[in-house]
């Protein structure tokens, strides 16, 4: 419940931003720090600084463009995305955004950090790769965009590598998505959960079942068990599913998604 | 043979504030934020504490050293399990032989034994710095092997926790009434059960355990500021243990977030502080962490019944059953084995069974210690008794509505003595199971489950009978050490008139949220003639402003009983001496002529002749010159109540061990999302009697409460730990409770059988029985169509339930 | 660290350090203690407080964070003393037994009748799915919300 000590900057900028991660190996950004203060109350990882990215306008506004794609900060939170016109252009966003936790945690959480933490258990990170979604990084080396599939490298790991901040993503146009869960309670952890979008064919993303989101593809929702099968997937056990139910899991949620895509 | 003597005729509450929903006087400070809970309690100087706890389950200590934690600055002090056992004596066991041998202090003392157990105590200037120096803390540890599942610990090569008990069991009682062998005869069938199985979770109050303890040198004693829920019980345990005298631990609560039980064991950590704040000579505060809490404190009991056969007729008539109960205390006995009997409290369940035996074996696992949670002890058995009802209805393919009203105990056997000499004092049980089932709508139950079917969902119906036995005659603790002397209850009381007049009562319980400044103000009121305004409650408990009694405290269903009773005789004798004075005053007028009203005491025939309590005050406390020698008015009255209980028939195991017995009847209906298992709560109905309600209301919300307690036990929290005795809940993120969506419809009902044993026909009620989780366990069975052997139900295990019927 | 924070309309003036969770300063810098602590992993919501408009747990925030900022917490709810038609109501509808999560789900009902002075009852338990309680199961606390919806 206690904290390490740990200094504390608030830049104005990004690039000020920036050189403190870059000058400091032990420093962190802190988003909406809705996961990032729980770990360092349980000590499991208490960084030396803290950079606090809550000051940067830069970071924040959702954007759309007339082709209809979406340009969203990092530093938007679950509640601006809820009530952003501009992101109701892709439906799925807001409506996932909803069902995260609570109220207090939709008004901090931030879609960067969601996505920059990558818990095997968030709802973002399959989301982001089941739509196509596009990182954009910025670090000493300037600016980089990275796809979602390459973007979440292992448990807590992506391709925001020290010294960067992710500063925003980018959606293309669509509307066929879904997203199913099995939750610890309602819109509690998930347990289990699937992301699916449909462009001619179906793609799927599987959170919950692997360090980072599994793809799948098939042609139809139909055939989303078989790719579920095809795919070996060894998810861990515990306190809430053993490994066995988890594939259980996924399969049904993976169709549910597929199917629910389809459908709008 | 006992014999609960009947009391004295209830007085019929005349006035009526007795039964009327009175708004709390809690409520005004506990909403605008200016409750004194114990985190909010603070002394100039006073230091933090945190403490060192064990990483593994089951361990040798094999070196503690503190230097550097000590030598950081702002580190006050420290305490290790080698000063403990030189400074004070092992905790008082409850158990008899084996149990009776082990060893328990307030810190580990050569061994830890379940993790998370505190190892050493760190006080430093701020919270974060005691969290820093615990870091500094080295201890070294030599891990065994642990023991983690009861039905493993008495095998030859299990790991043994206590060596001074020789092994892990902790106490074993056979208990045996009626004539089993003949019930077996008599059976047209035997119905068996080989394991049944009681899971662990508890209450989880949302205030964890705290204290801040100062001591006065000069004089030698302590004052704990805590949210202990039972201090008479803490002083029994510490002051013998800490050497010292009770009198010299003043107990202090005033507002508790929370108990359900599970704030009665933290006497370990309060010695703790006491000998801190001794040695350091400051005060010490002592704040519990929700992990610390999961980790550590109160687990409610596991039990397992195994081998149980149950004599039945084909109409369903059932005639008595056997089992083998196995209670998981986990490592340390705190409170326990007293489980081990107060489930007898409820034998036969609801149910007229005659024939019954029950063999209880209670064995130490690397766990956390296991000690009283809301439904204590009864709610395994009654969860038993439930599913042996609804197994036995399926075996027979009948209605379980029908078995239950055929077994039901019915109102016309009331006062019923069980097989093992309880009295259920009172109670409809088919009456409220009609009124439950009606509120459930349970006609249309078959066309439910029909349209739900058509959206792919299984519909299930359950029932949930319990009983809530109140205010324990503590002589039962003889069933489990016939060389306890304990026996009976109480609790005390004092109501005054103030020198100009203000009705001031103390309690001696310690309310964690049930009213009871509310209750008693109406209870005084109708005595008194006056309003509940009137009436001043102090907030919560001070141990010194009126000897607690021996029992005093808060828990086990009995406030309805023991605390209001004992205001009413408070106030009663009040109430005489009022009409004394007056009588004195008024020159000679006897007290049949007197009555109370308009805040004060007049002549019946003649109200001119009035006499404002205000005056009494004044008259008594600072002008009281030509009084009547004689005259033995105080207006400050002191009562202890006294529940009519014989000490049980030890070798019998025979007697009556609670005075009261309040009923609940739920009913749930489930829907299961049969591709996932995922299932919710989708209907739900409760119906209570507990006897005459003071306060509708706040009985209500009991009722709810418990509910929801009931229906996250049964759905989603559960202490696990995995093979090398790790808590895999540790904190609410996996310990799941319940939130607000997940709340289902929930209609309420309430039926009123007076209970002919207590002064103001009230029973004890609030715990509750674990309804929820009998329901729930039935409905999920009624929807899968697979027996249900859990008591914890998550969506994985009905998903298994299903597949397992497919099979 | 300075920080000057307003809370309930006083500005106060303190140092800390960077890694005081908010709670704690509100609760043992400004004896504030009407916002409780029930839990470490930002489950419980019993510290939920309103920051710059919004919503918050005060323990998933440091006070550092906070400088400059305006909270709001259940003591300044009522102004003398009398408590308010919500306040009421809670007390009415019997919607606190403990009273320990009562300050949050106060300050969690308060956000959401300022946004949306007439919810629905799916719409007040969604805005108190932050907020455990252990003693009312919610539905008191619900009622109580919905007899001040308009």
């Amino acid at each position: 419940m206690l904290l390490r000590e740990v200094e504390y900057a608030k830049p104005g900028s990004v690039a000020e931003a920036l050189e403190l991660l870059a000058a400091n190996d032990g420093a962190r950004a802190l988003a909406g720090g809705q996961t990032l203060i729980n770990v360092m109350k349980a000590r499991a990882a208490s960084p030396d600084m803290l950079v606090d990215l809550n000051g940067l306008e830069e970071l924040r506004g959702i954007e759309l463009a007339a082709d209809g794609t979406l340009t969203i900060g990092a530093m938007a939170t679950y509640t601006e995305i809820m009530g952003s016109a501009e992101a109701k252009a892709r439906p799925i966003l807001g409506e996932v955004c909803a069902t995260i936790a609570d109220v207090q945690v939709r008004n901090r959480g931030t879609i960067g950090g969601n996505v920059c933490s990558n818990d095997p258990t968030n709802h973002l990170p399959p989301l982001m790769v089941a739509i196509g979604a596009r990182m954009t990084i910025v670090g000493a080396g300037g600016e980089r965009e990275v796809p979602a599939d390459e973007f979440f490298l292992g448990v807590y790991l992506t391709a925001v590598g020290l010294g960067e901040l992710l500063t925003r993503i980018t959606i293309p146009a669509g509307k066929k998505d879904g997203f199913a869960a099995v939750t610890l309670g309602a819109e509690g952890t998930c347990i289990c959960n699937a992301a699916a979008s449909v462009n001619g064919s179906v793609r799927v993303a599987l959170g919950c079942v692997d360090a980072v989101p599994v793809v799948l593809t098939a042609d139809s929702p139909e055939e989303i068990p078989e790719a579920v099968r095809a795919a070996n997937l060894m998810p861990p056990s515990d306190v809430h599913a053993t490994s066995e139910y988890r594939i259980h899991l996924a399969e049904v949620l993976a169709t549910r998604a597929a199917q629910e895509a389809a459908a709008r | 043979m006992s014999e609960t003597v009947v009391a004295p005729a209830p007085v019929e509450v005349q006035k009526g504030w007795g039964g009327q929903s009175v708004r709390r006087k809690e409520d005004k400070r506990l909403l605008q934020g200016e409750g004194v809970f114990v985190d909010d309690v603070k002394r100039h100087g006073m230091g933090y504490l945190h403490f060192v706890r064990s990483p593994y389950a089951h361990a040798h200590i094999t070196r503690v050293d503190v230097s550097a934690a000590e030598a950081l600055d702002g580190v006050y002090g420290t305490l290790t399990g080698e000063e403990v056992a030189a400074l004070t004596d092992p905790f008082f066991q409850i158990s008899s032989a084996p149990g009776a041998n082990i060893k328990d202090y307030s810190l580990a003392v050569g061994k830890v034994r379940y993790v998370g157990e505190p190892v050493v105590a760190v006080v430093a200037e701020t919270r974060e710095l005691a969290r820093d120096a615990s870091e500094l803390v080295e201890v070294d540890y030599e891990p065994l092997p642990a023991v983690v599942d009861a039905r493993t610990a008495q095998d030859a090569d299990a790991p043994v926790l206590h060596d001074d008990a020789e092994g892990n069991l902790m106490w074993t009682g056979l208990y045996s009434w009626g004539d089993l062998d003949a019930a077996f005869a008599e059976a047209d069938r035997v119905i068996e059960i080989p394991e049944l199985h009681f899971h662990r979770f508890n209450s989880t109050p949302l205030e964890c355990d705290g204290a801040l303890v100062e001591y006065n040198r000069g004089v030698s004693q302590w004052t704990i500021h805590t949210n202990n829920q039972f201090p008479g019980f803490a002083a029994i345990m510490m002051g013998p243990a800490m050497k010292v005298g009770l009198d010299k631990l003043r107990f202090v609560t005033q507002d508790i977030g929370g108990g359900f039980g599970n704030k009665i064991t933290s006497h370990p950590q309060l010695v703790v502080c006491c000998l801190l704040a001794r040695k350091l000579n400051r005060p010490v505060q002592w704040t519990e962490w929700r992990t610390d809490f999961h980790l550590s404190m109160s687990h409610g009991n596991e039990r397992w019944f195994h081998d149980t056969k149950v004599a039945v007729k084909d109409d369903g008539t059932l005639l008595g059953f056997r089992t083998k109960a196995l209670d998981d205390a986990g490592a340390w006995l705190r409170y326990e084995p007293l489980g081990g009997v107060i489930w007898a409290q409820v034998t036969p369940g609801m149910y007229r069974w005659r024939h019954i035996e029950l063999d209880f074996t209670q064995v130490a696992t690397n766990k956390a210690p296991v000690s009283p949670n809301r439904g204590y002890s009864r709610m395994q058995h009654l969860w038993f008794t439930e599913r042996v009802i609804d197994i036995v209805a399926r075996e027979l393919d009948l209605d379980p509505v029908e078995v239950r009203k055929r077994n039901y105990i019915r109102a016309e056997d009331m006062p019923y003595e069980t097989p093992n000499g309880c009295v259920y004092d009172s109670g409809d049980y088919a009456a409220m199971l009609d009124l439950a089932l009606e509120l459930i709508d349970y006609a249309s139950i078959p066309a439910r489950r029909t349209e739900a079917k058509e959206r792919g969902r299984l519909l299930g119906v359950g029932i949930g009978s319990t009983l809530d036995s109140g205010t324990n005659n503590f002589g039962q603790s003889r069933l489990i050490n016939p060389e306890l002397q304990f026996s009976g209850n109480n609790e005390v009381a004092t109501v005054k008139l103030d020198i100009f007049g203000e009705i001031v009562v103390t309690l001696g319980t310690t309310p964690q949220g049930q009213g009871h400044e509310t209750t008693a103000a109406q209870v005084v009121a109708d005595i008194l003639n006056c309003s509940p305004d009137d009436v001043h409650v102090r907030a919560g408990h001070d141990s010194y402003w009126n000897s607690h009694a021996g029992f005093s405290g808060t828990y086990a269903s009995q406030f309805a009983v023991t605390g209001l009773s004992a205001v009413k005789g408070a106030t009663e004798m009040l109430a005489a001496e009022i009409k004394k004075l007056a009588g004195a005053v008024f020159g000679g007028v006897p007290a049949e002529a007197l009555e109370l009203a308009d805040g004060g005491v007049r002549i019946t025939e003649n109200p001119e002749a009035f006499l404002p309590f205000m005056a009494c005050g004044a008259i008594v406390n600072a002008n009281n010159a030509g009084l009547p020698e004689d005259l033995d008015v105080t207006l400050n009255c002191r009562y202890v109540y006294r529940p009519p209980f014989e000490v049980p028939d030890v070798e019998r195991k025979f007697g009556n061990l609670t005075l009261t017995y309040a009923t609940q009847i739920h009913v749930a209906v489930v829907e299961i999302d049969p591709e996932t298992g995922a299932y919710e709560i989708v209907d739900y109905a409760a119906v209570d009697d507990c006897g005459k309600r003071i306060n509708p209301q706040i009985v209500e919300g009991q009722v709810m409460g418990a509910t929801a307690q009931a229906l996250g036990a049964a759905i989603h929290e559960t202490f696990e730990y995995d093979e090398d005795g790790n808590l895999l809940t540790p904190n609410f993120y996996d310990y799941h409770v319940p939130h607000a969506l997940d709340m289902p419809p929930l209609a309420t009902g309430a039926t009123e059988s007076p209970s002919p044993f207590t002064p103001l026909g009230t029973k004890g009620m609030g715990e509750g029985g674990g309804a929820g989780i009998h329901a729930v366990c039935a409905a999920v069975q009624d929807a899968t169509g697979a027996i249900v052997t859990d008591s914890h139900n998550p969506y994985q295990r009905v998903w298994q339930l299903l597949q397992g019927a497919q099979s | 660290m300075d920080v000057t924070v307003t809370v309930n309309g006083t500005t106060y003036e303190r140092e800390v350090e960077p890694r005081k969770l908010l709670i704690h300063f509100l609760r043992d810098d400004l004896d504030l203690t009407g916002s409780h602590i029930g839990c470490d992993t930002g489950n419980c919501g019993a510290c939920s407080v309103i920051y710059d408009g919004v919503l918050v747990k005060s323990c998933m925030l440091l006070a550092v964070q906070a400088n400059g900022a305006s909270i709001e917490t259940v003591e300044g709810l009522s102004e003398d003393e009398e408590l308010t038609p919500l306040q009421q109501a809670f007390n009415e509808h019997h919607g606190l037994q403990c009273g320990y999560c009562t300050p949050g789900m106060l300050m969690s009902a308060t956000a959401l009748l300022r946004e949306n002075p007439s919810p629905s009852e799916d719409e007040i338990k969604k805005a108190l799915q932050g907020n455990i309680c252990r003693c009312t199961g919610y539905w008191n606390i619900v009622e109580a919300v919905k007899s001040v919806a308009k």
